[in-house]
């Protein structure tokens, strides 16, 4: 689903320049759970920029679900951004003034075809994380661990192949995260691929494989014997 | 559903979210567009005032009859002496009239016309007011209808009837505002029965009382009680008023061919165009338009700088928002177009409030006060699209800056 070849990324603001990566390689299979982790600086979240298309890198190669984007321009990415990727942000990102519901549609409003019953389609994915009675409520009107859990419809209505998530638990307490982390884990065991950065050795203990970051390099990989790739799917077969 | 209806469709929607969004702005949306609607209100009601003179000067230059052509006897050069009356150039003849009416291709009607100032009395009550006589194709031409009572006809003028129709401010003068048909009234102590009154026609332009007047018919005026073989004004009528230059031409032509061999012809006689009397008028109104474009002009400036400033400061407010919109694959386009739609939206809501509030208004200064305003739909509508057309052009700014904004960047932003 996700090939990453010998991936570079500096940044150069001048006199400095700045390596965060320095060549990333590694694969994910459909309906892995990998989570990246690594220390702050470890280049972890430059890395989920580009692995979400949000930013390029100088070099290497990126082919997600069977398309190169190494040099792909602004609008093939947005597209592709909007098809193919579901974000789930440490800061929740919902606008404020709209309704769960309205929150969760907003994807589809960049939509190149037409997504059919809109509104239907916020709900059914709201269902899926357990929020159908809120969905008329504005974000200000749930918790925390709640409004996460609207995040991640809006992120599963347009179906993507891949959700990348930094640090989802990261502004949650240990319940809300205990449970924003079982949603993932039903997602993952459903088929879903996801990618998730986070620094937090608990949640990494979730994910079928932890990739170890450090210093712009893949320092480490071990693969979480319970949830080996191949284990059986859970009880979260609708998602 | 194809791909451009769904492309219509998702503007629509995004229209929608935009105004859910301005419409929780409550006080930031309307301080935003108050600019604009004070000066749009401003420049409606300015265009109704506007409008009110103009249609008064028409009324008034119309009143006097359509697209005349007025051909008065000019005043004579004054030989050193001490002239105790303003004598006049005594060749103007009735004849001329019909001598125009059949020679020029332009004029759809001449009538010859004499006057002169004189008391007019009735039961011991004297007023001065101007005699006129003339034909009762004159009195089409000159617009003069009797309110009351009929004019006089083609017969009373052949049989040079003693009658006359009186004026309503000689009405007011004479019979105290009472019912003056049937009445005789001594004119230069020839008495004349009054057959009918003339509606108002207000003042003219220059300020003269249209209705201070006694019309008596052209035969009678001219044999029995001026004895001149000689008329002063002659009124030619054109088919409209864009022709009143060529017929101004013409009947230069046709008098100066008819009084060939006089000397000092050219001078004997003045034309007032009404075409130009407009002119003059338009002009003035014309004035008074610039000064309401420059006003319209300046406060749509002052409106869309309040707009642009309220634009700028919510793209940075939102640079989040524009952030997360980018990630869930918004492209810069629909960036652009969401903050120009919305800058569209802030101007056009704007501007209507400031139509409506004009409107209203101007309806009730036309109502409760003395003004005369004219409400222009036209106008009103122009206002609306250049406050629209405003915020599309002042939206392309912030709209532009939104678009240029890194979503990672503007992501991180707190």
């Amino acid at each position: 689903m996700i090939e990453v070849e010998d991936l570079t990324r500096t940044y150069r603001r001048a006199p400095l320049e700045t390596q965060v990566l320095r060549g990333v390689t590694f694969r994910v299979r459909r309906g892995e759970f990998v989570v990246i982790m690594g220390r702050s600086g470890s280049g972890k979240s430059t890395l989920l920029n580009i692995l979400g298309l949000l930013d390029q890198p100088n070099g290497g190669r990126y082919v997600l679900d069977g398309t190169d984007f190494s040099r792909a321009g602004d609008d093939e990415r947005s597209a592709a951004r909007n098809r193919k990727l579901g974000f789930v942000f440490q800061q929740f990102h919902l606008l404020e003034r709209a309704s769960a519901l309205r929150n969760v549609t907003l994807p589809l409003l960049y939509a190149e075809q037409d997504p059919g019953d809109a509104a239907g389609r916020a709900e059914q994915a709201l269902q899926a994380v357990g929020l159908a009675h809120r969905a008329r409520h504005l974000p200000s009107e749930l918790s925390g661990g709640e409004q996460q859990r609207v995040a991640i419809a809006r992120a599963l209505i347009n179906d993507p192949a891949v959700i990348l998530a930094d640090e989802p638990t990261g502004n949650l307490d240990a319940q809300s995260g205990r449970e924003i982390l079982e949603i993932f884990r039903h997602l993952a065991d459903a088929g879903r691929t996801l990618v998730l950065v986070t620094h937090d050795r608990s949640i990494a203990a979730r994910a079928d494989r932890i990739l170890v970051l450090d210093a712009g390099r893949i320092v480490g990989q071990e693969t979480v014997a319970s949830h080996a790739a191949g284990a059986p799917p859970g009880a979260a077969g609708h998602l | 559903m194809n791909a451009t209806q769904w492309r219509h469709r998702r503007l629509a929607r995004g229209v929608l979210l935009s105004l859910q969004l301005l419409a929780a702005h409550r006080l930031r949306t309307a301080l935003s567009v108050s600019g604009l609607l004070i000066g749009v209100a401003a420049v409606t009601v300015m265009v109704a005032i506007g409008a009110g003179a103009e249609r008064r000067v028409l009324e008034r230059v119309q009143g006097m009859g359509a697209n005349l052509l007025v051909v008065s006897a000019a005043p004579a050069q004054r030989v050193a002496g001490r002239p105790r009356q303003i004598p006049v150039y005594t060749m103007l003849r009735a004849a001329d009239a019909a001598a125009i009416e059949q020679e020029s291709a332009l004029a759809v009607a001449a009538a010859p016309a004499v006057n002169g100032s004189m008391v007019v009395r009735w039961e011991g009550v004297n007023t001065t007011t101007i005699v006129t006589g003339m034909t009762s194709a004159g009195l089409r031409i000159r617009n003069i209808v009797p309110a009351s009572g009929r004019a006089f006809d083609d017969e009373d003028d052949r049989e040079r009837r003693r009658v006359a129709l009186i004026g309503p401010t000689v009405v007011r003068t004479l019979f105290g505002g009472a019912d003056p048909v049937g009445r005789v009234v001594r004119i230069r102590n020839v008495p004349f029965e009054v057959i009918g009154v003339a509606r108002a026609r207000g003042v003219d332009p220059v300020g003269a009382d249209l209705d201070d007047l006694v019309v008596l018919p052209f035969e009678t005026a001219t044999r029995r009680l001026l004895n001149i073989p000689y008329v002063h004004t002659l009124f030619v009528q054109a088919r409209s008023i864009s022709e009143l230059v060529g017929l101004e031409r013409e009947v230069r032509e046709i008098l100066s061919g008819r009084h060939a061999g006089r000397s000092g012809m050219l001078d004997a006689f003045v034309i007032q165009n009404q075409a130009t009397l407009l002119r003059t008028e338009r002009e003035a109104a014309r004035a008074m338009n610039q000064l309401v474009v420059s006003v319209a002009l300046l406060a749509l400036l002052a409106g869309g700088i309040g707009i642009l400033a309220v634009m700028l400061i919510s793209v940075r407010e939102r640079t989040r928002e524009i952030g997360l919109r980018r990630a869930l694959g918004a492209k810069r386009r629909d960036i652009q177009i969401q903050f120009v739609l919305e800058s569209a939206m802030l101007a056009a809501a704007g501007g209507l409030a400031g139509v409506v509030v004009g409107l209203a208004v101007a309806a009730a200064a036309a109502m409760f006060g003395p003004w005369d305003l004219v409400i222009s739909w036209h106008a009103a509508g122009l206002g609306l699209a250049c406050s629209t057309i405003l915020g599309l052009v002042v939206g392309a700014i912030p709209a532009v800056h939104a678009a240029r904004l890194e979503p990672i960047a503007a992501l991180r932003t707190e």
